[in-house]
């Protein structure tokens, strides 16, 4: 679980980690707005590819990338099921079943491919981008973009204390488990729900334990950010570039895909 | 904010607190602590010392009695003030380390109270220093380890410039060469840097060769205070209170084996390791010049 949110790997020194956060940032954004825009699946489905080998290139586990990407996998596979059977009028398969008639359509299949491809292409870059940059570094380029800054300190503040919770709900499980707390389906139900609630009451017990000490610490109800360092002009060109490409590479692949 | 050496820094009289539920955590206790000097105060769990740091911190008012802070009482210092004195490391640092990484937790003190930038960055860098942990300036709260974080929690209170260093259980949790770091730290923060340390703690071991006062609290009570030759004299007042004397012999015996200080003869009592620590140990590792003018300590066998 640690391993599923950790952003140890971003920790580590390859070329994308040496890029200014912003600039990462922002050209995820791009990539983000240029597959949702997409009306065809080329472009989507480049950006998985590309993603998914430069997470290979730089080494990343290929377990916990797909550890990552079960669960958006689930979210397009109800998807694509949703669309095939409720959207569109061409036959391209029909079963029954309990005496209700199924027909998948080619329009709806298309439609569930396209938005299949979307969500992987989406998650992909977002899960390169969370791969080459530290979220703490994340949450200062978003304050940079013009995030709130209170969002920003509860973002540190949730991302900081979420591995504390997840060890306690860890010990607590534990704990339940080897006095037999999930032997049948009753006792498991009952279990969980002591656990949710412990970890509210200790999520609740460790928020005020750490408001004490942000308030042995002058804390006046707002987190005091430093500076973010000053753009290069190489980062500077790369901000209007990539936006930029990305842009051209969607219509590219609008014109491309248009049917003659 | 330096105190002069010999001043109250911290002093407390006749203060009592209970909790809401009924709980009372603290009757009628008095303590003080001189500018410069190394305290400890000595109890076992549950027995009123977490609250009594809490108070002298200013975090919980007492029912009755006063706090002072360099002869000042508390109530009337601002908080930006009253932290710029007094600092307070709390037990579990996961409690303390709130920022991202420790560059920013340690800066988080120094930026409340709006200093420049630079003055921000020096002090990050002279906190980290002091607690061995510059190397670690840049890394993530959560990739660091249980004794890594003890140390950056004290650097974030380092970097508030705290005359007082008010410490809950430092050494808790720590393995035993985690456990001689934090207090050779501690001692050095103490010895070069005159910072007045406060350490609330149960455990025994350390305090002879560190504290050169010991305040022993008991169900909410203080039963002794004086230093460490005279409480682990007092064997049955350490019981009363759940404690026990400190593992000397072993101590020293792993002085030798590992350090290679000439110790002939495992001393039996606290007295006589006392004396062969002042003939043989060098002067870093036992340089409190306070502890050269101690009386001579009772003969008795209390190991």
């Amino acid at each position: 679980m640690f391993d599923l949110f950790s952003d140890i790997m971003a920790c580590r020194t390859n070329a994308l980690t040496r890029v200014d956060s912003r600039v990462k940032l922002v050209s995820a954004l791009a990539v983000l707005v240029a597959v949702l825009c997409s009306t065809h699946l080329a472009l989507p489905l480049a950006v998985l590819a590309a993603c998914l080998a430069a997470m290979l290139a730089l080494r990343l586990p290929v377990r916990l990338t797909l550890l990552r990407l079960a669960a958006p996998a689930v979210v397009v596979l109800v998807l694509t099921v949703v669309q095939v059977f409720m959207y569109g009028v061409t036959p391209l398969w029909t079963f029954t079943l309990g005496g209700c008639t199924f027909t998948a359509t080619v329009e709806g299949a298309w439609k569930g491919a396209l938005l299949g491809a979307r969500v992987f292409g989406a998650v992909s870059a977002m899960l390169l981008l969370s791969s080459v940059t530290p979220a703490h570094q994340l949450f200062h380029a978003l304050r940079w973009l013009g995030m709130p800054k209170t969002w920003v300190e509860v973002a540190l503040l949730m991302y900081r204390y979420v591995f504390v919770l997840l060890d306690e709900t860890a010990d607590v499980a534990t704990a339940q488990r080897v006095r037999l707390g999930y032997a049948g389906v009753s006792r498991s139900l009952s279990s969980l729900g002591v656990l949710s609630g412990t970890v509210i009451v200790r999520s609740l017990d460790q928020s005020m334990r750490t408001h004490e000490a942000m308030v042995l610490r002058c804390y006046r109800g707002s987190m005091p950010f430093g500076p973010l360092p000053v753009l290069g002009r190489k980062e500077r060109w790369l901000l209007l570039l990539v936006p930029l490409a990305m842009a051209g590479l969607c219509c590219l692949a609008e014109c491309l895909g248009r049917p003659q | 904010m330096k105190e002069d050496a010999g001043s109250l820094a911290l002093s407390a009289s006749q203060v009592s607190f209970s909790y809401e539920e009924g709980t009372c955590a603290l009757h009628q206790v008095d303590f003080h602590a001189q500018a410069g000097e190394f305290v400890a105060l000595l109890a076992s769990n549950g027995s009123g010392k977490t609250t009594l740091i809490k108070v002298l911190a200013g975090l919980l008012q007492p029912q009755q009695g006063t706090v002072l802070v360099s002869g000042q009482d508390i109530r009337k210092i601002a908080a930006t003030e009253l932290y710029q004195r007094v600092g307070l490391v709390l037990q579990n640092p996961n409690d303390q380390l709130f920022g991202a990484t420790v560059e920013e937790d340690v800066a988080f003190g120094p930026r409340n109270l709006g200093l420049t930038e630079n003055e921000v960055q020096k002090r990050v860098t002279e906190s980290l220093e002091a607690v061995a942990a510059g190397p670690l300036r840049s890394r993530a709260i959560h990739h660091l380890s249980f004794g890594e974080q003890k140390r950056v929690a004290v650097a974030g209170v380092l970097a508030m410039h705290a005359a007082t260093l008010i410490l809950d259980e430092p050494t808790a949790g720590l393995d035993p060469m985690g456990e001689t770091l934090m207090m050779r730290l501690l001692n050095r923060l103490n010895r070069e840097q005159h910072i007045t340390i406060v350490l609330a703690t149960h455990s025994v071991d350390m305090l002879p060769l560190f504290a050169a006062r010991i305040c022993v609290l008991s169900h909410g009570k203080l039963l002794k205070v004086g230093p460490p030759e005279e409480i682990f004299c007092d064997h049955d007042m350490l019981a009363r209170a759940s404690l026990r004397l400190p593992y000397v012999s072993r101590l020293l015996h792993e002085l030798k084996r590992y350090d290679g200080v000439p110790i002939n003869g495992l001393p039996l009592t606290v007295g006589e390791a006392r004396k062969q620590l002042l003939e043989l140990l060098p002067e870093e590792v036992l340089t409190k010049p306070e502890l050269q003018a101690l009386p001579r300590p009772p003969e008795e066998d209390l190991s």
